[in-house]
């Protein structure tokens, strides 16, 4: 049942359906994605993301 | 299940990213170029005058954010946000999915409600308490600090952020079965002291500088608006994709994986 099945059960069915590499592979690629997008620097990257960086209000120049 | 999750979430990205695209396109783009000539005229009228000290640094400072901004043309900027948008809305999916994958047994509500808690949090999380210290920056807009330091204090109030909705969400968890206005209210105190907090101490560290306020605040207020509409595009849209799959809970599925030799 959905009521009774917690977060913990969660955890424990994405450990019987992959392994540990794999989830880790899976939040660190997650992880360098949002760093990516959000917080790189280099100059012809950050400035073509320039108006997008504006209109989603995570703007940092 | 947890790919079969993530997989949804993209493709649900996917689709809010392309509505996103498409408001950056028709929208975010327009209006940002044409703020960005008011920022620049307003400070080459500043420059003609030299009022003061302090607002020749002022002039100085969106002169070189100005001169920053050019470092590729503007065709290549208007095209390259409407493709981070289109990114922004996978990775925001993508970043739901997962979470709703370990979260969904924790989050209040039945169903797609579900999806719309969780997407709420996210915004709150990703958008909303940021904003509170550092709200969302105009074309010419001084701020304070070096960006390295304002990056920490974004990433900062995202965890913040995050526990407030985390708080929440507990809060409604352990009061709602007794009372639903005492689950509301236990909803609202931590969101309630969050925005109190921030708004008696923290500082101000972006000033629109010569914007004018109206124009500012259209701009402050269609950010929102496009973001919490992204976040919502998400949760429906995974919650249609999650229903079409399968019409079977997950807790169905992990009893069939433990009886199944």
């Amino acid at each position: 049942m959905t009521t009774t099945e917690t977060v913990h059960d969660r955890i424990g069915t994405a450990h019987d359906d992959l392994t540990t590499g794999q989830l880790v592979a899976v939040f660190a690629f997650a992880a360098a994605l949002a760093f990516t997008l959000l917080f790189l620097q280099e100059p012809l990257a950050h400035d073509s993301m320039h108006n997008f960086r504006h209109a989603a209000g995570v703007i940092c120049h | 299940m947890l790919v079969d999750y993530l997989e949804r979430g993209v493709l649900a990205g996917a689709i809010a990213g392309i509505a996103y695209g498409a408001y950056m396109a028709l929208v975010a783009n327009p209006l940002i170029g044409y703020m960005e000539t008011v920022a620049d005229s307003a400070e080459s009228s500043e420059h003609a005058h030299g009022a003061g000290e302090h607002a020749h640094e002022a002039g100085e400072h969106a002169h070189a954010a100005g001169e920053h901004a050019h470092a590729v043309s503007e065709a290549t900027t208007a095209a390259v946000s409407v493709g981070s948008g289109v990114l922004w809305g996978i990775l925001l999916g993508g970043v739901f999915a997962l979470a709703f994958y370990f979260l969904e047994p924790a989050l209040p509500g039945r169903g797609r409600v579900k999806t719309y808690v969780l997407a709420g949090a996210g915004f709150l999380t990703v958008s909303v308490a940021p904003w509170l210290v550092l709200p969302p920056t105009t074309p010419g807009a001084e701020q304070a600090f070096d960006p390295t330091l304002r990056i920490g204090i974004y990433v900062g109030m995202m965890a913040i952020g995050g526990l407030v909705a985390a708080a929440s969400i507990y809060g409604y968890g352990r009061v709602s079965a007794r009372s639903r206005p005492l689950g509301i209210a236990a909803v609202a105190i931590p969101i309630i002291t969050l925005v109190a907090v921030t708004a008696i101490a923290a500082p101000t560290i972006v000033e629109p500088g010569t914007m004018p306020v109206d124009l500012v605040t259209a701009f402050r207020g269609l950010t929102a608006l496009s973001q919490a509409a992204l976040w919502a595009l998400v949760a429906g849209c995974f919650g249609w994709l999650q229903s079409r799959a399968s019409p079977r809970s997950a807790a169905d599925q992990r009893d069939e994986l433990l009886t199944s030799p």
